[in-house]
């Protein structure tokens, strides 16, 4: 079949199969591809609306025993730059957070062995208990998996007892790539096999929580295996139907182990010009600016995207690995209007909210986004000491602190 | 086919880029095909007493920076010019030496005379919204005996850059010796920066509209690897800029020539390395099959164009 009676096919409506997909991904030229996804964006979203959220990403924990290679954010267990942060601290941040307009929290962390499951839930119901209407996006796939071997309790139980202490719905981290072969070559096979990442957004949509779905492209895989991972995203959206959005962006390689380069800005919008011919049972596609930057972003709105994201309030792990771009709701709304789209806040279900908070620049543009925690800041949250240690070395640190208190 | 001022007026209103892009995209290939040109740029500053860093990798040393005076930037010149070898050495803005020369009280052919026999061969930019007179002086340039490197806009903020594009167009009509012309503003308003939509459809416009100028640039240093690809296929086929020093301390597949290499191939564009003099001092070397599995992008290409 010849690109042009592919492009036929996906300007009628139609679906596309994996070796169309792949003819298109590797042979369409870049403007073609383009008009494609625009065709689809624009038949899901007719009123040429582009949706963003008010919220803040922030990072509980830098420890991790997962050991990613791709990932330069995470700290080993006993690092003197790990780090955990407390209930009031993470209180705070919400605090911020809703005075610039946010409506939910996108809670995300290392697996960390000394995080029993019970620390989250007393985290999310003393988050429910003082903000009942703020949202909890929290809890990747692989930090549920973790959470599931930590506690020895099957997946569907620990979505179950999340979902009783607050969580509202899940992230699609650390998908990266679902293909193994791809995930034994990034070290991320051990934290959840493709399989298992499915399954947990296979389990959480059965609990009646809407999830997002994400890509990390440019590493190891080849162009068959990025078409692999959107085919079992699409395969799993006709099963369940949970997904709210889906959100692709490059490796960025600076200070990871795996090293290497970014991929392209050009592949980066071939790539989610793709991703939203083929997952067209998925109604919405955010723009990765964060990654590819402002301009690039907003080009996004021409290859397919129909959400700019989160207006960024923290950002640490892909600004660990070298991304460092940064926009407020001002930016965001200025990048949306001037391509000609209409701006709308959103909440994590897509829902609108209404339109912009802040039309002029009452906030000042924010050119450094905040951190997880300001550097020298190495105190431990009292609050971890009600919870058993696990590691060997926080079993030695407790007892020699305890040896403190007695003397 | 000429595009009619109606049509202009449509296109620079308009949002979809994708189309925009593709209508400059066929007045680039009709001119270059897939070429796509870089030159990689050593910048010195014009202070006499500034060291010269010697990059023989460069294709271009540029004095950049406002000469003090008529002795400084000769004596500047010189010094580079002696440094530089057979590199071929660009200096100063058009504007700025307009200036000088009325502080000077000379003409400004004799300051332009002035430097060519110390030397230099190209004038490094004339940023076409701060000259004088820009069609007399550039032929000032042409008379001396030198090239103008590159045309510029310093900083328009106008929400319809046709008018200037027009301007370009018609000084080329004049002059005839603009060999490249680079549409995106040098000064960048950190506190409202362009956005990606207004660039691109910059680049476009500018080239449908000043058609007669071979080259329209885009810097690499200034706008970032991911703009300036993204400006290769939506009508720009030359990039300006890109460092000389092949630092491989990140890795040779990160390293400056390594990196615009790689852009413009995953752009499905042939890159082709030119000096100052638009001259080709290294040929265009068959793309490896790149595959997405090297971490260099999808391995797209134009067979269906």
């Amino acid at each position: 079949m010849s690109i042009e009676q592919i492009a036929a096919k996906v300007r009628s409506g139609e679906r596309v199969r994996a070796e169309e997909a792949l003819d298109l991904y590797r042979h369409a030229p870049t403007p073609v591809l383009g008009r494609l996804a625009d065709s689809v964006r624009a038949r899901k979203h007719p009123g040429g609306i582009v949706t963003y959220i008010i919220d803040r990403n922030v990072n509980y924990t830098n420890v991790c025993v997962a050991k990613c290679n791709f990932c330069a954010f995470y700290r080993p267990v006993g690092s003197a730059e790990g780090y955990v942060l407390g209930f009031e601290e993470l209180f705070r941040k919400i605090d911020e957070t809703i005075a610039v307009g946010g409506v939910q929290l996108l809670l995300q962390g290392g697996h960390n062995p000394d995080l029993p499951l019970t620390w989250y839930e007393d985290l999310f119901r003393a988050i429910k208990g003082r903000y009942p209407a703020f949202k909890l996006h929290a809890l990747s796939p692989p930090e549920v998996i973790h959470l599931s071997r930590l506690s020895q309790l099957p997946v569907a139980d620990i979505i179950d007892r999340l979902k009783a202490a607050g969580l509202d719905s899940i992230p699609g981290g650390g998908a990266e790539i679902l293909v193994d072969r791809v995930r034994r070559l990034l070290h991320c096979y051990g934290k959840a096999t493709a399989d298992e990442w499915l399954d947990v957004m296979r389990q959480a949509h059965r609990a009646g929580l809407r999830t997002t779905a994400t890509m990390m492209y440019g590493t190891v895989e080849t162009d068959e295996e990025r078409l692999e991972h959107l085919l079992r995203l699409r395969a799993l959206q006709d099963e369940t139907g949970g997904f709210t959005a889906f959100i692709t962006w490059s490796y960025q390689p600076s200070h990871t182990e795996l090293g290497g380069v970014e991929a392209t800005g050009v592949d980066y919008l071939r790539t989610l010009a793709i991703a939203r011919i083929v997952l067209d049972n998925f109604d919405n596609l955010q723009a990765s600016w964060v990654t590819q930057g402002g301009k690039v972003g907003q080009l996004s709105l021409a290859y397919g995207a129909n959400d700019m994201g989160s207006v960024m309030i923290e950002e640490n792990v892909v600004r660990a690995a070298g991304a460092a771009y940064c926009m407020d709701e001002v930016e965001i709304v200025r990048n949306i209007e001037d391509a000609g789209f209409v701006p709308m806040r959103r909440n994590m279900h897509y829902e609108q909210l209404g339109d912009p908070m802040f039309r002029q620049r009452d906030v000042p543009r924010m050119l450094e986004l905040a951190t997880a925690r300001a550097a020298g800041e190495a105190t431990i949250p009292a609050e971890l000491r009600l919870y058993p240690a696990r590691s060997r070395l926080l079993k030695a640190q407790r007892s020699s602190l305890e040896s403190q208190d007695k003397t | 086919m000429p595009v009619s001022d109606a049509e202009l007026a449509l296109l620079a209103v308009s949002h979809d880029i994708v189309s925009i892009g593709m209508q400059a995209d066929e007045v680039r290939r009709a001119r270059h095909g897939t070429r796509t040109t870089f030159v990689r740029v050593a910048q010195i500053a014009a202070d006499p007493g500034a060291p010269i860093l010697a990059l023989p990798a460069a294709g271009e040393m540029c004095i950049t920076g406002t000469p003090a005076s008529r002795a400084a930037a000769i004596e500047r010149v010189r010094q580079v010019a002696t440094a530089a070898g057979n590199i071929p050495v660009s200096a100063f803005s058009l504007a700025d030496l307009e200036q000088l020369a009325v502080a000077e009280g000379i003409g400004l052919r004799v300051l332009l005379e002035d430097l060519r026999a110390a030397g230099l061969e190209l004038i490094a930019d004339a940023p076409i919204d701060r000259l004088r007179d820009a069609r007399r002086s550039i032929e000032e340039v042409n008379i001396a005996g030198l090239v103008l490197a590159r045309l510029t806009i310093h900083q328009d903020r106008s929400p319809d850059p046709l008018s200037v594009f027009k301007a370009v167009a018609t000084l080329q009509r004049a002059v005839g010796v603009v060999r490249a012309f680079a549409p995106l503003p040098r000064a960048i308003d950190a506190a409202r920066p362009t956005t990606g939509y207004e660039d691109v459809k910059r680049v476009a416009l500018a080239r449908i509209v000043a058609d007669s100028v071979p080259s329209i640039q885009v810097d690499w240093s200034l706008y970032g690897p991911k703009l300036a690809q993204v400006a290769l296929t939506v009508g720009a086929d030359d990039v300006d800029r890109v460092s000389p020093e092949d630092d491989q301390t990140a890795g040779p597949r990160r390293a400056p020539l390594e990196e615009i290499r790689r852009n413009i191939r995953a752009a499905g564009l042939e890159p082709v390395e030119r000096n100052g003099r638009f001259d080709i001092v290294r040929p265009f070397e068959s793309p490896r099959v790149m595959s997405s599995a090297a971490g260099g992008g999808a391995a797209h290409d134009e067979r269906a164009r």
